[in-house]
């Protein structure tokens, strides 16, 4: 579902250093896997997330999502990313609209659904995050890990074919990642194809199909989440997981 | 609107300043014998107009019907302002180098010329070119001057909108304008209201310029007045308090609107 191959990507610093996020970087994701992707901050496990759906240009190589080229200059990034739900570390709901507009926007602007439809969708989604009773209030009013749970209902409205998790809860009190994980966990049990970008070993020991540990924009090491707590076989994965367990 | 308590403590500084002035005036040593029983007229009158329209009724005096066509000309202009000022905003941060340049280039032409110049300009190069009314002239000179500044008030409030906003839109499949559209133009605006009412507030003055084009605005109306009655302090005093009447109309609204979006704070 998801072929990435030898992928660059370096950002400019503001002082003009050049700092490589993604070097030679290729793999694939299958549908209906979950990949848990680890590593140090730095290491460009977001910036893969977000080259997945173009939020960042990449230097060379090519990312495939269902057989189309998403760097190709013909197509439409649009249509693509309609089919990627993204979650992000710091929830990025619109302030200015309610709960149930956030959730319904995109399906009547993006998805031309109208009124009564998506209205239908939003409600059973904000139903299975658990937090329909707040369908009126602003984000303001929110704590964050409903916050985070309604930026997932959004994110599904768009029946999405694959749902990428960008730290998703590590802005979050520790009470609160429990109820965010649990639906994340939800989800991956449904079967949608799933990238998380987590600290959460839990999760990933749990859900994940395969793990993947990066370090300085390439693939370290990757394997089962049983492999990662007993064997693991580089001493930068060691070092990581001693530091994060 | 209901007037709240804020608004009448404002009033009333405004209202012992006022009899400050004019305490000043009388007691001072300035023999001068006020004539203020012939403004009401100016505002309103009884009567006939002309020989060919001679029918008695209420009238608007010469003053009302300045505030009239300065009332106008500010709405018109502010609304033209906005517009223009969204565009200039928007095209700043363009991507494209050519669009960003010439609306940075529109913005610091206009706002490094007097704005009187650029009445002047108007009104007797471009006006007589394209065959504009005085009227017209006005409101475009008053609406490009107003529309630079208003530009980077939008520009400025466009930045200050997190990235995540924009991110979190484009993710959903949402393109650049709708994006622009539904979630960051409707932030950025609740943010810049305060910069847009002193922005607007400045523009209903400055129109007081568009008398140089011989258009019957407040401020012309009082010249006219003044120079047919010779009662200059009373008629300017009044012209100033009908300024303030629009003026602080509009910094009330403005102040509401901002009440009225902060719900969602």
């Amino acid at each position: 579902m998801i072929r990435v191959r030898n992928v660059y990507k370096t950002f400019k610093t503001p002082d003009r250093k050049e700092v490589k996020a993604l070097v030679d970087f290729s793999t694939d994701i299958k549908k209906g896997e979950v990949v848990v992707i680890i590593g140090p901050s730095g290491s460009g496990k977001s910036t893969f997330l977000r080259c997945l759906n173009r939020l960042e240009e990449i230097d060379s190589g090519e990312i495939f999502i269902d057989g189309v080229n998403i760097y190709d200059k013909k197509v439409n990034i649009n249509e693509i990313r309609e089919e990627i739900g993204m979650v992000f570390q710091l929830f990025n709901l619109f302030p200015h609209k309610t709960v149930l507009e956030n959730v319904t926007l995109a399906q009547m602007v993006v998805r031309k659904r109208n009124k009564e439809e998506a209205l239908e969708v939003s409600r059973g989604l904000l139903h299975k995050v658990g937090i329909l009773e707040k369908e009126n209030v602003y984000p303001a009013q929110l704590s964050g890990g409903q916050q985070q749970r309604v930026a997932i209902a959004r994110a599904l409205a768009m029946h999405p074919k694959i749902m990428m998790f960008d730290e998703a809860t590590s802005a979050l009190d520790p009470e609160m990642i429990g109820e965010v994980l649990d639906v994340m966990k939800t989800l991956a049990r449904e079967g949608m194809t799933m990238v998380v970008v987590t600290h959460e070993m839990g999760f990933a020991r749990e859900v994940s199909d395969r793990v993947v540990f990066m370090d300085e924009g390439q693939i370290v090491e990757e394997g089962t989440a049983e492999h990662f707590f007993s064997n693991p076989v580089h001493e930068r994965t060691k070092l990581f997981l001693s530091q994060i367990l | 609107m209901t007037i709240n308590k804020r608004s009448l403590i404002t009033l009333g500084v405004l209202a012992i300043v006022t009899y400050a002035v004019y305490y000043f005036f009388t007691r001072r040593g300035i023999t001068y014998i006020w004539h203020w029983e012939r403004i009401p007229e100016m505002l309103f009158y009884y009567g006939g107009k002309s020989a060919e329209d001679a029918v008695p009724r209420v009238r608007m005096g010469i003053l009302m019907m300045g505030f009239v066509l300065t009332l106008k000309i500010s709405i018109a202009s502010i609304f033209f302002a906005i517009i223009i000022g969204t565009v200039v905003g928007i095209t700043r941060l363009s991507h494209e180098p050519v669009t960003r340049a010439l609306s940075l280039g529109y913005v610091e032409l206009i706002r490094n010329t007097p704005l009187l110049v650029q009445i002047y300009i108007i009104y007797f190069f471009v006006g007589s070119m394209l065959r504009l009314s005085a009227f017209a002239a006005g409101t475009a000179a008053l609406s490009i001057f107003a529309g630079a500044y208003v530009g980077e008030i939008v520009r400025a409030g466009i930045q200050s909108i997190h990235k995540g906003q924009m991110e979190a839109s484009r993710s959903l499949g949402m393109g650049y304008a709708q994006a622009m559209r539904h979630i960051i133009l409707p932030q950025a605006f609740k943010r810049i209201i305060p910069p847009l009412a002193g922005q607007f507030i400045s523009l209903v003055k400055d129109s007081s310029l568009v008398s140089v084009i011989a258009l019957a605005d407040l401020m012309f109306q009082g010249q006219q007045a003044v120079a047919r009655t010779y009662y200059a302090f009373e008629i300017y005093f009044t012209v100033a308090f009908l300024y303030l009447v629009m003026t602080f109309t509009l910094s009330m609204a403005t102040q509401y609107i901002e009440r009225r979006l902060a719900i969602s704070d």
